[in-house]
């Protein structure tokens, strides 16, 4: 039958990048277009010996229904490592998502009517644009220049057209890589505390560190509750689990309950339990300094390949942390036009043109560096450079 | 009062306002007690939006200064009130360069219209759960923990958690793990619903379902049409979209069709909703004739059904009607199920069934809000449902919850007053019960959380009033000697307040900690 849909659907973009790159699950394309954490690196061994031990305890409790905010220890275990963080919270001030895009859409439900605007920086996440889009949010990007944020160009921007939010990924961004400074920081929250508007801080990536700490959280600055704050358990655990946790003032944490409980009740049980176990029992920290290791030699082996094949030829940032890097090639390239042929050659990247809400550049790429092993990186590369 | 806004000013007219009568309270001009003005006539006087004039009012409520009651207006706090939180504010924060006091943000005023229609049905209510060790709730609808395969589940999460098996904990697909559709096809199947993989979505629970539904579907000021009662996490979705609610009532055959066609005559809702098999919460089944005409009067006037079904394959008697989607031969049913009744609920995994361009327009819906349901917990159910546990599980949990219903049907026909009056369902969860002599379930539940006794009262499951002397009681969750034990509590209870009427019309309400299903 004929549906009548209602008129958000005509904003909820299928982006046909995703059916392109379907291609390059296939096995012998050597693929940079993913933002997968390694595989192999997954601590399989603890979070199965934690699934055995949650299910070994006899309590049908980790199979039941449970509170929407999520598994109180859990919750208490999260603010606690946010403190290491520098951010002061305690458990009520968290609550658990099926993974940080169900924040983004718990929050665009709670924010965005048709029509708001929403200021982020150009290019960004591509989960998040879809996500405020498909609540008919209009976008602004944060204003730069050679030395980064354009504080005054921001200031008035904001003044003149009243954003209802901010949304912002200030470390090893997705997909550029690049990292605000603490100034930067301090003066974006400053101008947004001064025109009282929310920022979110969307933070997957800043425990994947590879040259000294990640600059602080914006949150850890705040002395009010005007910054809420993303947590995933994706990048430094494993993305299949869909675990991740918002944090906020608890006001804003009891309205996004009531959200939450209409788009599913709460996140998986069990996986709250066992997730707990895992943290609470193993040294997750541990195992983060290994995929630290290990991604920071896919970096540096990355930078060096595109050193060796493009140098003169194109510009790409140099990632302190995260696991992406962004290559801009000169004007007269195509990176969607150029993508079938990539393909050919069985390498794969993501057109830059995906992650622009305005003045699009065609000519950039998003290179992802964790997922791929040395030897596909150095491989890869080569055939990127020749394609050019 | 009178104010004098500046318009050539950079501040915005609400701050304007408000700093305005923020000096006025201060200096003591407006004394405490003084009633401001109603904020239209306000705007009107001030020749500015309602909304401005309504900010403002927020911005001096968190100020501490003035206080809003609705139907009441706004009014002045005492000096008290106000030395207090200005003292509280004197932690505002200063920036760097302006040293102008900034307050903290007042939430309120950036959420949508859509989060002000969102209410809780958990923190609105009822009934503490977790709380004390002796309460004997029937008030939420959840599987018997007792039964709960855990032993199994733990083999098969040993073997799925392998080493090298990095699969199970990546990224995958939105619409869900194919061998798990898979599985469902051949169930599904089995029930007399023909589909294949490409049909069904893999949701987080079928509360998911019906969110993605909404959010496809339902625009403010859009029709949709359901039972009542209902199920109350539906109507919490329904209404916080947004949508006007066309409610039918029911009678023992089920939805009154003929209901139906007078609105479908007069509306055009964007679905229909149902859940005709073991009903939440009347246990009321749709006979076989009325699930013909229901599919009918969709087929004529265009309209989808949204069949929900999580309780049909617990049946004590005989084996369930057929589904409406089993009937459905022109592709107007979307179909919900769930593992959550007939398994656990703890995994949150549940399925949605459509014809295929429908179900490809919901799972783009549900990549924008989480991606994808955990495929460790996809790749583990997936296992269970392969080693044939979720078919021998079900005549186990059949047997008991028959014994249980039984246990609880014997219960009341012992221990209940005269005019208490109660259903037998045929399968699922719930008896549906009528309180004597329109006694308010509201005041009977303060007096069973005395007697340590719990259930739902029946308002929450109707969209607007109505259901106030009903009472929704699970059997599923108890052994017979529990529910013996927690009927004659109630029982009691209710005889007690039959003899003092006038004890418990407005009293505290216990709070409720999980989620009402």
């Amino acid at each position: 039958m004929q549906y009548t849909f209602a008129e958000r659907v005509t904003h909820m973009d299928s982006s046909a990048i995703r059916e392109l790159l379907k291609v390059a699950e296939q096995p012998q394309i050597i693929s940079f277009a993913g933002g997968l954490p390694a595989a192999e690196l997954f601590p399989l061994e603890e979070i199965k010996e934690s699934y055995y031990q949650v299910l070994s305890a006899k309590d049908p409790s980790v199979l039941q229904y449970g509170a929407t905010e999520g598994y109180l220890p859990l919750r208490q275990e999260i603010a606690a490592q946010m403190g290491m963080k520098g951010i002061m919270t305690e458990a009520e001030n968290i609550l658990l998502t099926n993974g940080s895009q169900q924040g983004l859409d718990l929050l665009a439900k709670l924010f965005i009517n048709p029509g708001d605007v929403v200021l982020l920086q150009n290019p960004s996440y591509l989960g998040a644009i879809q996500s405020f889009q498909s609540y008919q949010a209009n976008f602004m990007t944060i204003p730069t220049n050679k030395a980064g944020i354009d504080e005054n160009a921001l200031e008035v921007l904001i003044k003149h057209n009243q954003p209802k939010i901010i949304y912002l990924t200030p470390t090893y961004q997705n997909p550029t890589g690049i990292t605000f400074t603490t100034e930067e920081r301090k003066a974006v929250l400053r101008i947004a505390r001064n025109y009282r508007v929310p920022i979110i801080e969307d933070d997957p990536y800043s425990e994947l560190c590879y040259d000294g700490q990640a600059a602080s959280p914006i949150r850890s600055f705040s002395t009010d509750d005007e910054v809420i704050y993303l947590g995933t358990f994706s990048k430094t655990l494993a993305p299949g689990l869909r675990l991740g946790w918002i944090v906020g003032g608890k006001n804003l944490i009891a309205k996004l309950v009531i959200a939450k409980q209409g788009s599913d009740l709460h996140t998986g049980t069990l996986l709250q339990r066992a997730t707990h176990y895992y943290l609470t029992h193993f040294s997750p920290t541990e195992h983060i300094e290994k995929i630290r290791h290990a991604y920071q030699c896919r970096r540096d082996l990355m930078l060096s390949e595109l050193k060796k094949a493009f140098s003169n030829k194109a510009l790409w940032t140099e990632p302190t942390g995260g696991m992406f890097i962004w290559l801009t090639l000169p004007e007269e390239y195509n990176t969607l036009k150029l993508l079938p042929k990539a393909l050919a050659t069985n390498v794969a990247y993501v057109p830059g043109t995906n992650f622009y809400v305005n003045e699009k550049s065609h000519n950039s790429m998003r290179l992802n560096f964790s997922n791929p092993s040395p030897a596909q990186i150095q491989q890869g590369i080569k055939l990127l450079a020749k394609i050019l | 009062m009178k104010l004098n806004l500046d318009r050539s000013l950079k501040t915005p007219l609400y701050l304007q306002i408000r700093s305005q009568i923020r000096q006025l309270i201060l200096t003591n001009e407006l004394p405490c007690g003084y009633q401001l003005p109603p904020e239209r006539k306000l705007a009107t006087l001030l020749g500015v939006n309602r909304t401005t004039v309504v900010n403002a009012y927020h911005e001096l409520v968190a100020d501490g200064l003035i206080q809003s009651h609705v139907g009441k207006g706004s009014t002045v706090n005492s000096l008290q009130t106000i030395q207090h939180s200005l003292e509280g504010s004197s932690k505002t924060i200063y920036s760097e360069e302006q040293r102008v006091p900034i307050q903290p943000i007042s939430w309120q005023n950036f959420y949508t219209s859509q989060s002000e229609r969102m209410h809780n049905p958990v923190l609105a209510s009822i009934l503490d759960e977790i709380g004390s060790e002796d309460q004997i709730s029937f008030a939420l609808g959840s599987p018997a923990g007792e039964f709960y395969p855990l032993k199994e589940l733990n083999e098969i999460s040993q073997v799925i958690i392998r080493p090298g098996n990095w699969k199970a904990f990546e990224y995958a697909s939105t619409i869900g793990h194919y061998p798990l559709r898979q599985y469902l096809e051949t169930w599904l199947n089995r029930q007399g619903i023909d589909t294949q993989p490409q049909e069904i979505l893999i949701t987080s629970g079928s509360q998911q379902g019906l969110d993605l539904l909404t959010k496809v579907f339902i625009e403010p000021g859009d029709y949709v049409v359901m039972e009542e009662p209902s199920f109350l996490g539906a109507i919490g979705v329904f209404k916080s979209s947004g949508a006007h609610i066309l409610t039918v009532p029911m009678d023992e055959e089920g939805l009154r069709t003929d209901v139906l066609e007078q609105i479908l005559s007069r509306h055009r809702p964007k679905f229909i909703y149902s859940l005709p098999t073991f009903q939440n919460p009347t246990g009321i089944t749709m006979s076989l004739e009325r699930r013909h005409q229901l599919l009918k009067l969709a087929y004529q006037f265009h309209i989808p059904i949204v069949e929900d079904d999580p309780y049909s394959e617990l049946y004590y008697e005989n084996k369930s009607l057929p589904s409406l989607k089993s009937l459905d031969m022109h592709e107007h049913v979307i179909y919900l199920g769930t593992f959550s009744k007939i398994l656990f609920p703890g995994l949150r995994l549940g399925w949605c069934v459509a014809p295929s361009p429908l179900l490809e327009q919901l799972s783009l819906a549900k990549q924008h809000i989480d991606l994808h349901t955990s495929t460790t917990t996809q790749w583990i159910m997936t296992e269970f449902c392969n080693q044939g546990l979720l078919d021998k599980h079900l005549p186990l949990v059949r047997g008991h919850y028959k014994h249980q219903r039984d246990a609880m049907v014997a219960a009341l026909e012992e221990f209940a007053p005269e005019g208490l009056s109660w259903t037998i369902p045929a399968g699922g969860y719930y008896l549906w019960c009528e309180l004597p002599r329109e006694m308010k379930a509201t005041a009977l539940l303060t007096k069973a959380a005395e007697k340590k006794v719990a259930f739902v009262p029946g308002s929450a499951f109707y969209v607007n009033s109505g259901g106030r002397s009903w009472i929704r009681l699970c059997f599923s969750r108890h052994s017979a000697l529990t529910i013996r034990e927690g009927i004659s509590r109630l029982c009691g209870a209710i005889t007690e307040l039959l003899n003092q009427p006038h004890l418990g019309r407005k009293t505290q309400q216990p709070r409720f900690s999980e989620p009402l299903v």
